[in-house]
């Protein structure tokens, strides 16, 4: 559209001080991790760290049981979303391709779950979970979003688009029902599915408040209330480096992925905009 | 007496029937099938979705009409006690107007930094992708994280921002423990947080303006200003309008960083609505109170997604 020199420089100018004021923080808190301790106590801020030191990543795996902590992160994000995609693949086929009785009252009802905050029923879900004897339990942590009104809104729309010539010849060669679904619909809709993974995972993976609420011990807990219950304890409060350093190790694998699939990561929260 | 014989069928034929009679059975079966198959398919969805969405939420409000908290361990029926109750406590109010402000606070500034940025990053520019992930990464880090860094940041007298806001002449400020400064502090954090997350949905609503209205515009003379506000702004004006209702539930929805950055304080300068549930709920084990707030979140956001929809449908433009 606009071709002269001046504007371009304009909008080089405009995104890099965008991008230096969102990028800064994260910088300084990455050359922390790296400083000794009593080295950011000083009033004139030193950007780069005089004794760079592994110290502070050593020091969290030893104040939690940071490991552990990972591995429940894992198992509660992929937990669910191995999960969700059995329930939305099926909710969203019969939505898009089935006519039934009621269809567009339940479909009303499930696009309820979109239009609540999650925050609102916590209680509920709490006493709920807490009365099966799952509280402080993965499980506990993972089931409130086992069904996702976004993914099968999702998935809905790209099995809507399947042609129907496509079923029925499908269907004349004995490639119906089912088998029409994990053959032909599940394969069409990868993209869809990718969109919605990135989305569950770093929803998932983040998630502070419900494994808050739901957890009691360290049995159960997920990274980021690991990082936010250091964060309270005299050990955490008091020293910024470990802090940091313990930020960084939460944040490390998601964003090197981030860096890595830019576009698809982009790409899926554009139509989590959308979608929700 | 012309005793009818009972009538006597040769073999084939029963068989014949019998066989006919399978057939209707198994079709009869498979009409069923037929029937009872999207229920089927629906049905992991709509039991999770029944026991952790839509029972919760009709509970919440029979709770709400329940005394039920340490003084009064057994449930006793109050009806409407605890609404009446949340509206005559000062602080349920203070939380509300700390919640709008908070929206207002976030909601011009983010739809402006997001629109602004969007359309500069639509240029078609050389270092775009590294422009885009600069923006957009606060998006995926957990908020808790984003907590930790802006903590260390707003920090009195070794954070960054005292030190260049000292540098500026501005005295030593204890950001988060501010009455006046705290909400807003908040306010920045999650500006920060999800901008970028904006800024995408305005581009994807931007890409979908067909280019040949620009064309044309540049042939009539219009001036970049002129197509901005002719073209550009109206018929962006449904995805405006949807980022703006998303912030206004987001604003509504903040959580985290209240609980890792100020617990409420100073004063309940920062008590938002969920952190005040929670209070309310897990610290002092008022749950039918809780539960009578929550039901308060619930309508207003249920609320605001109406009217988001019936605007949306009737007034915005749609390309």
């Amino acid at each position: 559209m606009h071709s002269r020199p001046l504007w371009r420089l304009t909008v080089h100018v405009l995104l890099f001080l965008a991008a230096l004021v969102v990028v800064v923080p994260f910088v300084w808190i990455v050359l922390t991790a790296f400083k000794e301790r009593n080295e950011v106590f000083s009033l004139i801020p030193q950007w780069l760290p005089a004794h760079p030191t592994l110290k502070n990543f050593w020091g969290v795996l030893d104040a939690m049981p940071f490991w552990r902590y990972y591995w429940n992160t894992l198992v509660v994000a992929f937990g669910i979303l191995g999960v969700q995609l059995v329930t939305i693949t099926l909710a969203a086929y019969a939505f898009a391709r089935m006519e039934f009785w009621g269809r567009d009252l339940l479909f009303i009802l499930l696009l309820v779950q979109l239009m609540i905050a999650p925050q609102s029923t916590v209680i509920q879900n709490y006493l709920t979970l807490t009365s099966l004897g799952l509280l402080d339990t993965r499980l506990a942590i993972m089931a409130p979003y086992l069904a996702s009104a976004f993914g099968t809104f999702l998935l809905r729309q790209t099995f809507k688009g399947i042609p129907k010539e496509l079923e029925e010849a499908a269907s004349l060669d004995g490639c119906g029902g089912l088998r029409f679904l994990v053959y032909v619909a599940i394969p069409l809709a990868v993209p869809g599915y990718l969109a919605f993974a990135l989305v569950s995972l770093t929803y998932h993976w983040n998630e502070f408040f419900w494994p808050l609420v739901i957890t009691e011990t360290s049995k159960a807990r997920t990274l980021t209330l690991g990082l936010g219950i250091f964060a309270q304890t005299a050990e955490g409060s008091a020293d910024w480096t470990m802090l940091m350093a313990a930020t960084l190790m939460v944040v490390a694998v998601p964003l090197l992925l981030f860096l890595v699939f830019q576009r698809r990561f982009i790409n899926s929260f554009m139509q989590s905009g959308l979608g929700g | 007496m012309n005793r009818m014989a009972e009538p006597k069928f040769p073999a084939s034929v029963v068989t014949a029937t019998r066989v006919v009679g399978a057939r209707e059975r198994v079709r009869s079966r498979r009409r069923v099938m037929a029937l009872a198959r999207p229920y089927l398919y629906i049905l992991p969805t709509f039991f999770f979705l029944f026991i952790f969405t839509h029972y919760p939420i009709l509970k919440t409000f029979y709770l709400s009409l329940f005394k039920w908290n340490l003084a009064t361990p057994k449930r006793e029926f109050v009806g409407l006690n605890n609404y009446l109750q949340a509206g005559s406590t000062p602080l349920f109010w203070q939380v509300l107007q700390n919640n709008v402000l908070y929206a207002v606070g976030t909601i011009p500034i983010s739809i402006a930094l997001a629109l602004g940025l969007a359309l500069l990053i639509n240029q078609k520019i050389r270092g775009l992708a590294i422009y885009r992930a600069a923006l957009f990464y606060p998006t995926i880090i957990p908020m808790a994280a984003a907590a930790m860094i802006w903590l260390w940041i707003l920090t009195p007298s070794y954070g960054l921002v005292n030190f260049y806001g000292k540098a500026l002449g501005l005295p030593d400020i204890h950001w988060l423990g501010h009455s006046r400064f705290a909400l807003w502090a908040l306010v920045l954090v999650g500006v920060w947080k999800r901008l970028g997350h904006y800024m995408v949905i305005f581009l994807a609503g931007l890409q979908v303006i067909p280019e040949h209205l620009y064309e044309a515009a540049i042939l009539e003379g219009a001036s970049p200003w002129q197509r901005f506000w002719r073209i550009t702004f109206p018929l962006l004006s449904p995805t405006t309008f949807f980022v703006a209702i998303m912030a206004v539930i987001d604003s509504f929805q903040v959580i985290d960083q209240v609980y890792l950055m100020t617990q409420g304080g100073p004063g309940n300068n920062t008590n938002l609505f969920i952190f005040y549930i929670y209070q309310n709920a897990f610290r002092f084990f008022d749950m039918g109170y809780a539960s009578a707030v929550s039901g308060i979140l619930f309508l207003i956001l249920l609320g605001l997604t109406v009217l988001a929809f019936g605007i949306l449908q009737r007034r915005v433009h749609y390309a």
